[in-house]
């Protein structure tokens, strides 16, 4: 299954979308990607993250998301719903309204939170909220 | 653009993503705010720590973020004459987060330094553990403040993993007269009275040991001439690296001879005095001196809790005193009185120190019998009984017999679960015993 337009940030099963896409597929994406493996090291980071944050990719695969990343998502609101959903073994979806610190700035977001039962990569996708 | 030139700039972009990442990593939250708490730049550890407390999900403004934990930030800004310096320095500031039943208390440590007109700096941390380790350390410390400034009065022995002792040595001589072959290899129970322990409370001493980092008891404990004194016992689990391990020649964590708790045993006969007295008359009924209602339900669910963790019987005798309000309405209250505290001696010394006896109502008496069985518990309820009914009470209008009926409960193991139902068929079997006649102990097997 091949994706004709490019995946939107709200897509229902975005998840199966966002595996089967390679580094070039979610560099084309018009948010921010980052995936991560069960023990929380980054596996994926695209160019709309690495803009945002001011990272570059080689700097963030391989370091663990939540504490040398991401510290930010490092409460219950995040992390703790990837733990509870692989403790539970329970599908997860959600957005939530959220604040970055991206370059130190605050900056509110979209977050959409991604994993599923037997499935190691999780995604966190971020979307820039425009000031209304 | 020469090439000079984009080499300075691809080095001052390098330099500027590896400054971006110390922030981004560093593992305290900082932040920088304008005279009214407007959030000008934080990095994620700031937001990590602040995001949980915020009601409207944006990080704009530090005054109103810490508004339910520090409501006086603002003003502390205002009052501060300085031009600049520390406005707050370490306060630490409790504050709630997750939601539903995962709420959790967390103490943040904040400092907030002036540095210009309209400019501030905060640090933000979670200290929660931290605080949480002094305060063990504390305690800890006072212990050992309390050991070492009168080395007379403990003994410090290693014990194996079924709390056994593994060496002699002087303080046990000191402490209760102790000699080599009256210890070694003599389970904990040696230093306790007779009925004072059991091979199961030793078990859950242990046990708790190994869970919770030490096992605290006091209680009498007992010397070699048989003299008891009051005294507390705490063990402590040890930890031996594995090359101390092969130091010892003891090949594995499992052998026998390697200590597995440290044991600590303190004479606290000069210490006894106001402690105990506090204690009592929180645990104490005060016509009886039995434990009281409150203690007896405290005990019982702890001790519910330890068979949890590893089942052993446990049974519960209920006794009341037979036609009570007779003697009541013939003789009186205060002789009423004095035949109550006369079945509680009777029971207080008809039951080991490891059972607890208590007065749970005006003529009704409990006994919790740990690691006991039906036929166990049987056997002492019938013995008290017939003593009872053998050994009128001495009054004020002269001898006055009062005989008991009993109804006992066991629970054969954990899964029969909780108190209340232990109580219940305790009540039915006294119910029982008074209608076949009084005077007489009914037990109910278990798990009916």
């Amino acid at each position: 299954m091949s994706f004709s337009v490019p995946l939107d940030f709200a897509r229902p099963g975005a998840l199966d979308g966002l595996l089967e896409l390679d580094s070039e597929g979610l560099n084309a994406l018009a948010f921010g990607v980052i995936g991560f493996d069960g023990a929380t090291v980054v596996r994926d980071y695209n160019d709309c993250e690495s803009r945002m944050a001011g990272l570059s990719r080689d700097k963030v695969i391989g370091l663990p998301l939540f504490t040398a990343v991401a510290a930010c998502m490092n409460n219950f609101m995040v992390a703790h719903r990837f733990e509870e959903a692989a403790e539970t073994g329970t599908e997860l979806d959600t957005t939530l309204d959220y604040v970055l610190t991206l370059r130190m700035r605050p900056q509110r977001v979209r977050l959409r939170l991604l994993a599923k039962p037997g499935e190691a990569r999780r995604f966190v996708l971020i979307q820039r909220q425009v000031a209304a | 653009m020469d090439a000079a030139e984009t080499l300075r700039l691809l080095a001052l972009e390098q330099d500027h993503e590896a400054l971006l990442q110390f922030v981004y990593m560093a593992p305290v939250g900082l932040l920088q705010a304008c005279g009214d708490g407007e959030i000008v730049m934080l990095n994620p550890a700031s937001s990590q720590l602040l995001m949980p407390l915020s009601r409207d999900g944006s990080l704009d403004n530090l005054f109103t973020l810490l508004q339910v934990a520090a409501p006086d930030l603002q003003d502390r800004v205002d009052r501060y004459s300085g031009a600049n310096g520390l406005v707050c320095d370490g306060i630490h500031l409790s504050v709630e987060t997750g939601r539903g039943t995962q709420m959790e208390r967390r103490l943040l440590s904040f400092s907030l330094l002036k540095v210009s007109a309209d400019r501030y700096m905060a640090l933000l941390q979670d200290v929660t553990e931290q605080v949480r380790q002094a305060h063990r350390l504390q305690q800890q410390e006072a212990w050992l403040a309390a050991i070492l400034t009168s080395v007379t009065d403990y003994a410090l022995v290693s014990l194996d993993k079924h709390g056994r002792v593994l060496e002699w040595n002087d303080s046990l001589q000191r402490i209760g007269g102790f000699g080599p072959d009256e210890v070694v290899g003599r389970p904990l129970s040696v230093f306790y009275p007779d009925g004072a322990i059991t091979p199961d409370r030793v078990a859950d001493h242990l046990c708790e040991a190994r869970l919770g980092g030490c096992s605290l008891d006091t209680g009498w404990r007992v010397r070699t001439d048989g003299s008891r004194y009051w005294g507390s016992t705490l063990i402590t689990p040890l930890r031996l690296a594995t090359g101390a391990l092969d130091a010892l020649g003891a090949g594995s964590a499992d052998s026998e001879l390697v200590p597995a708790y440290c044991l600590v045993l303190r004479d606290l006969t000069e210490h006894r005095d106001t402690a105990e007295l506090a204690r009592l008359a929180a645990v104490c009924d005060h016509l009886t001196g039995l434990h009281n209602r409150r203690a007896f339900f405290d005990a019982a669910e702890r001790e519910i809790r330890r068979l949890k963790h590893r089942p052993r019987p446990l049974s519960l005798v209920l006794f009341d005193a037979d036609h009570f309000k007779r003697v009541n309405d013939t003789h009186g209250h205060p002789v009423g009185d004095a035949v109550l505290r006369h079945i509680a001696t009777l029971l207080h010394h008809g039951f080991r120190e490891v059972d607890v006896v208590a007065r749970i109502g005006g003529e009704e008496f409990a006994v919790l019998l740990p690691s006991t069985d039906l036929q166990g518990a049987h056997t002492v309820a019938e013995r008290v009984c017939r003593k009872l009914a053998a050994t009128p009470a001495t009054t004020t209008a002269g001898e006055v017999l009062c005989t008991v009926s009993a109804g006992i409960a066991t629970m054969a193991d954990c899964a029969a679960g909780d108190l209340d139902a232990l109580m219940q068929r305790a009540d039915q079997a006294l119910y029982a015993a008074k209608a076949a006649g009084r005077n007489r102990v009914c037990g109910l097997a278990p798990g009916r």
